[in-house]
This record gives C-alpha cells, structure tokens and sequence, in this order.
C-alpha cells in the first residue's frame, strides 16, 4: 500500500491530464467518429508524454529545479517571456474549461444548471489548494479518479475485440471524413495526451514532495504507470464510444452522451460510477491547472513557490493562483462552450509543445543539473525524435485548425 | 556598469569591421577577495559570434554530450566563435565595443567543463 | 598571457538562475550582474547580484522592457530607484542554483513579496497555517 501511494503524483497527473474534460470528449468524439482508427496516436502521445515527464522528474528530484525555471534558464528571458504568456493562456483556457467541466459533471448528477455550480467549483479548487496537504489532495483525486476504469469494464463486458481491431491495426478514414479533419483530430489527441500543463505540474509536484537521488525509481514508476494507465483509459473511452456511439449513429456535443455506453452495459450504477469518475478527474484537473498558473508565473521569476511552506511565505505563488481561478470562472459564467474551449486550448497546447520540452531535453544533458544521471543514448534517440515530431506537429498545427474549422 | 550592457554589443576590430555581437561574458576568479566569497569573479573575456541563436544552450561545454545532432548542430553554427580578451579592448561605447587586433589574431573560447 | 582561477560564462552559468536563501528560501533570479572597475585598472570585476523586476526589464528590452521599467520606477518611491542588489561577498555556492550565506530577510530583494503578504494573503483565514514540511 506504501509503495502504491507513492505513485499517487503520477496517476493524478496523468487522469487530469489524460482524462479530463476535454480528452473526454475529443476520444469519444473520435471513437464516435473515426472508430480506432486513431488509436495510435494515443499510443505515440503515451510515449512521448512518459519521455518528457521522466526528463523533467529526474530533473527536479536531482536538482530540486521545475520545468519553468529551466526553460528562462536556458531560453533567456526574452524567448521565456514569451513561453511564460502563451503557456499560461493555454493552461488558462484549460482551467476554465476544467472549472467548467466539473460543473457539468455536478449538473449531470443533480440536474442544476452547470453555471449555478461555477462559482462553488472555483472555490472549492482554490480551497483544496490552499488548505489541503498536496499529498492529501494527490492521493484523493487519484485514486478516486481510479473508478473511470469502469470504461475498461464496459469495453471488456461488451468484448467485441474484433470490430474494435479491425480499425485499430489497420486504420482508415471512414466515407464522409476528409483527410484534414482526420488529422485534426490526430493532433487533438496527441495534444491531450502531451499537454505541457502535466509536465509543470508533475516536476513541481516533485519538488512539492522533496524528491531526491533516491526517488529516481519513484520518478520511473510514476511516469510509467500513471502514464500507461491514463493512456488505458483513453483508449477504453474510444472503444466504449465506437461500440455504443458509431452504430447509434450518436456524435458526441455533450458529456452526458459518453456516459450512455456505461449506461447500456452496466446500468445505472454504471452510470454513477462515470461520473464520480468524471468529478475526480475534472477537478484533478482543474486542480493541476490552478496550481500550474502559480507555478510558471512563480517559477519565471523566482518567486517562492508552492504549497510545502506557509501561505505567507508564497505569498505571489498563491495570488496568482487566486487571481486565476477567479478569472477562469469569471470567463466560464459568459456561458461559453466549455467543450469548444477544451477542444482549442488542447490543439494549441500541441503547437506550443517544443517550447518547453526542447529546454528540458537540453538539461536532462547537462552535468550540471543531473551529475551522471544525464540521459542515456538510447533514451536520447527517442527524446530527440519527439523533438523533430513535436515540431512538425506545431508547424501543421494552425493550417489545420483553420482549414477545418476546428474539427467540425 | 552592468554585465547586460556587454550582451548583445556589436564587436568592432581595428579597421572598424565588426566580427560579430557578444554573446556571453567568461569570468574568471581571480579578483580582490570579497565576503565569506573568496575571489571575485572577473572578466577575462567576452565570447563573440556572429551568431545568435542558442548560444547559451550549452552545448559547447566538454561535458554536455548529446543529443549528438543538436551538439553537432550548435557547435557547427558557433564555429565562428572567438575569445576577446580583455587587454584587448580598447574602447566600450553604448552598444559597440572596440578591440585591438583583427578576427585572426582571436582564439575560439577554450569549452569549459562546468 | 593566461589568468588562473575558475572561469564561467555568466551568461550560462550565473543569469536567470534561481537564488536560493541559507534556508533554501527561492530569493529571486539572477537578473543582472552590476560590475566594478578598478580604479588601478584590470577587469572589471562582479559586485552584485540584481535581482527583480528593475533588473530584469532592461534584459527584456523592447517593450515589454520598458513597459516594465516604467512600473516599478512608480511603484518604487525613492528618488533613484534601483534594482535590489545582493552582495557577490554573500554567495556560498554555484551549482545550478545561486546559493547565499544568509536569509533573504536581511536582503531587500523581499519588498514586493512582503508587500502582497501584508496586503493580501496574510489577511486570508489560514494564511499562517504550517503544511508541515519544510525543504
């Protein structure tokens, strides 16, 4: 039990990071919409995810510095400035769409509008974060975002392995597709699955719960559970969505729709369990995005950060936060499609991607930073591949998002 | 006197050709003792290129190994890089530094391994 | 003519570093560094650490830069405002982090801190709380 809390940071980053109210809908959208034909992309955003998060996590525990600091370190102030404003506009957009999100998950269990909700989800978030112990929150919202695995459980119930690999072994764009939305979609979830938000919140939780040289097995646990485990999750929300959704001829524009395959095949028990499930990795991302504000702002300018010293010795750390979560809900009660901004802010966060993962490979280098834990060949032949990838998918990124209209 | 006032200043040699911008600044310990310090930190030289691109990524330190296309790649497009010494300059101007000598007389900086 | 001692580029291995205080404190970045000529000649040598946004503007440039400049010279109220200044003579090591031999406290590198603590978050219930863990 002692060693599986220990890899608690790594399965709450990865559920609010893979399973959060925008992955939710972009995979069952592109279950509903393109079978498993885009499973793989999943698999390639998994990996890449687990290289960039192991970087920055072997990092922080041997030099005790998050993924922000590194990025002014090596990028200068003029480039990280930069950085700083579109990481924290995208991480905002998410946090809105989050705050959002777990309002409209309150509003399916209590069928009270999701706006009434808005202003008691932000404060609960701000809440969590300024009175609950990290490893408390950590524990909690992990392992209570654990019960989505009931989307495993439908997949499995509903067993039907041979559809579902028909599609994903040999992938095709279904007749009434066109290739740009087919690899729109692509970069969204790629996008979901790699969101810089993760890695800000992973390596700063890190250093939030003093890892050092002797939690680099930790480090390697958690990317690599957490990480395959929300990757599995995703991939079961596509499944369940092609099985139950395609025939049905049902496209996915609201959270309640990706609750019908737990419906269909378990009841409503099913039912209940998705949403506490839906809850817990909403808010666990809204929590990591929160938090993530405070961290970049902080961490660019060297401010005392974090929620392991006393509010008053952070204090710019926590009025960042603060501020943050204010406006997000502010933004969120214009009534603005919360699932429309996830959709964007995900796409973007894959254009903005090499930003900040180009500083990290860099340090994971460097002597200086990680003595002789520097990377090793092999690990540098696939962390450099991402690289190349990474900007090949921001440089396609705006052309796609334009050409088709965002998907629709 | 700042060290940012020597960042990004345009190098001129003695016939007022300029062999690039400065890009860092190497300092080396052997100033008056100052504080629980020791030796301060002094200029020896600035580091001149140019190009400006990723010159404080690193990679032209011994130690840093890979990725090796992005070592070759940086330490290809610095290959230009020299060494002013200090006892070489013989004017500091806002944004223009002159020094005695010309590019040929110039050293590429020594990598350093820390 | 070659010089002996530890050498390091400053633009690598010192600026936009974080600082850490003797209590491992996040004191600020390096933002600049304020050199001294010496009246006898011989390079300049490294005076002071900068620290804060007085610093840091003149390295943005642009307008970003000034944009910051012109804040804090209102913000800041005496007749010549400068950037909060560390003593070299305080480090006690370079590593990837800058590290003093004394708490921040005795810096003035705290003043934009302590004013949104005492304005702010100080008047927030359980702003004193102690989470039990220090680093």
């Amino acid at each position: 039990m002692k060693k599986f809390l220990e890899i608690t940071l790594g399965i709450l980053t990865a559920i609010g990071g893979f399973v959060d109210i925008g992955d939710i809908v972009a995979n069952a959208e592109s279950g509903a919409r393109f079978h498993m034909s885009l499973a793989w992309v999943v698999i390639v955003g998994v990996v890449g995810i687990i290289v960039y998060a192991e970087m920055s996590g072997r990092v922080a525990a041997l030099s005790g510095r998050a993924v922000f600091d590194l990025v002014r370190e090596r990028l200068g102030p003029r480039v990280a400035l930069t950085n700083l404003l579109a990481s924290y506009f995208i991480n905002f957009l998410t946090l809105t769409a989050e705050i959002a999100g777990v309002s409209l998950a309150l509003q399916l269990a209590s069928s009270v509008n999701y706006l009434l909700w808005i202003p008691l989800v932000a404060f609960l978030v701000w809440f969590v974060i300024w009175r609950v112990k990290f490893e408390t929150m950590e524990r909690i919202f992990g392992i209570l975002g654990l019960v989505l695995i009931v989307f495993v459980v439908v997949v499995w119930r509903l067993g039907d392995w041979h559809t579902l690999s028909a599609t994903a072994l040999h992938p095709s764009i279904p007749k009434g597709e066109g290739i740009p939305t087919y690899f729109f979609f692509a970069i969204a979830l790629f996008g979901a699955a790699m969101t810089p938000y993760e890695v800000f919140f992973f390596s700063s939780g890190a250093v939030e719960e003093h890892w050092t040289r002797t939690d680099l097995m930790v480090n390697r646990a958690n990317v690599y559970i957490g990480f395959a485990l929300g990757g599995i999750l995703s991939l079961a929300l596509m499944a369940s969505a092609d099985l139950v959704l395609s025939p049905g001829g049902i496209s996915v524009s609201h959270l309640s729709q990706v609750t019908l395959p737990a419906a269909l095949t378990i009841g409503k028990l099913g039912v209940a369990v998705t949403i506490v499930g839906f809850f817990a990795a909403t808010f666990g991302a809204a929590l990591e995005t929160a938090l993530s504000a405070g961290y970049t702002v902080s961490q660019f300018f060297g401010w005392q950060w974090g929620t392991f010293v006393k509010r008053v010795e952070a204090p710019r750390f926590h009025a960042v936060v603060i501020l943050s979560v204010i406006m997000a809900a502010m933004v969120g009660l214009t009534t603005i499609d919360p699932i429309k901004v996830t959709e964007y802010s995900i796409v973007l966060s894959a254009a903005a991607l090499p930003l900040t993962y180009f500083p990290i490979l860099v340090i994971a280098n460097d002597p200086d930073y990680v003595g002789e834990k520097t990377n090793s060949k092999f690990l540098n032949v696939i962390a450099f591949s991402y690289l190349v990838l990474l900007v090949i998918v921001a440089l396609a990124t705006i052309p796609l998002m334009i050409a088709t209209k965002g998907g629709s | 006197m700042r060290l940012s006032d020597f960042l990004q200043a345009e190098v001129l040699d003695d016939n007022d050709v300029s062999i690039g911008r400065v890009q860092d600044v190497r300092l080396i310990q052997d100033g008056p003792v100052i504080g629980t310090w020791g030796a301060a930190f002094s200029i020896e030289g600035l580091i001149v290129s140019k190009r400006g691109v990723g010159a404080r990524l690193g990679f032209h330190r011994s130690n840093v190994k890979g990725p090796l296309p992005l070592k070759a790649l940086f330490e290809w497009i610095f290959r230009d890089a020299r060494l002013v010494e200090w006892e070489r300059i013989r004017s500091i101007e806002e944004g223009r530094i002159r020094f005695r000598g010309t590019y040929e007389d110039l050293k590429a900086p020594d990598p350093l391994s820390g | 003519m070659t010089r002996a001692g530890n050498r390091i580029d400053a633009g690598l291995g010192l600026l936009d570093r974080q600082i850490l205080d003797k209590d491992g404190k996040d004191s600020g970045n390096v933002d600049d560094l304020e050199l001294f000529a010496r009246e006898e000649g011989g390079a300049p040598y490294v005076m002071y650490i900068l620290a804060g946004p007085g610093a840091l503007a003149r390295r943005l440039r642009g307008r970003a830069g000034a944009w910051l400049e012109s804040a804090f010279e209102r913000l800041h109220h005496s007749e010549d405002p400068h950037p909060a200044r560390i003593p070299f003579g305080v480090v006690k090591d370079i590593k990837h982090s800058v590290e003093l031999s004394i708490s921040k406290r005795g810096l003035d590198v705290t003043t934009i801190e302590d004013w949104v603590r005492d304005h702010f978050i100080s008047k927030i219930p359980g702003a004193y709380h102690d989470p039990g863990g220090t680093k």
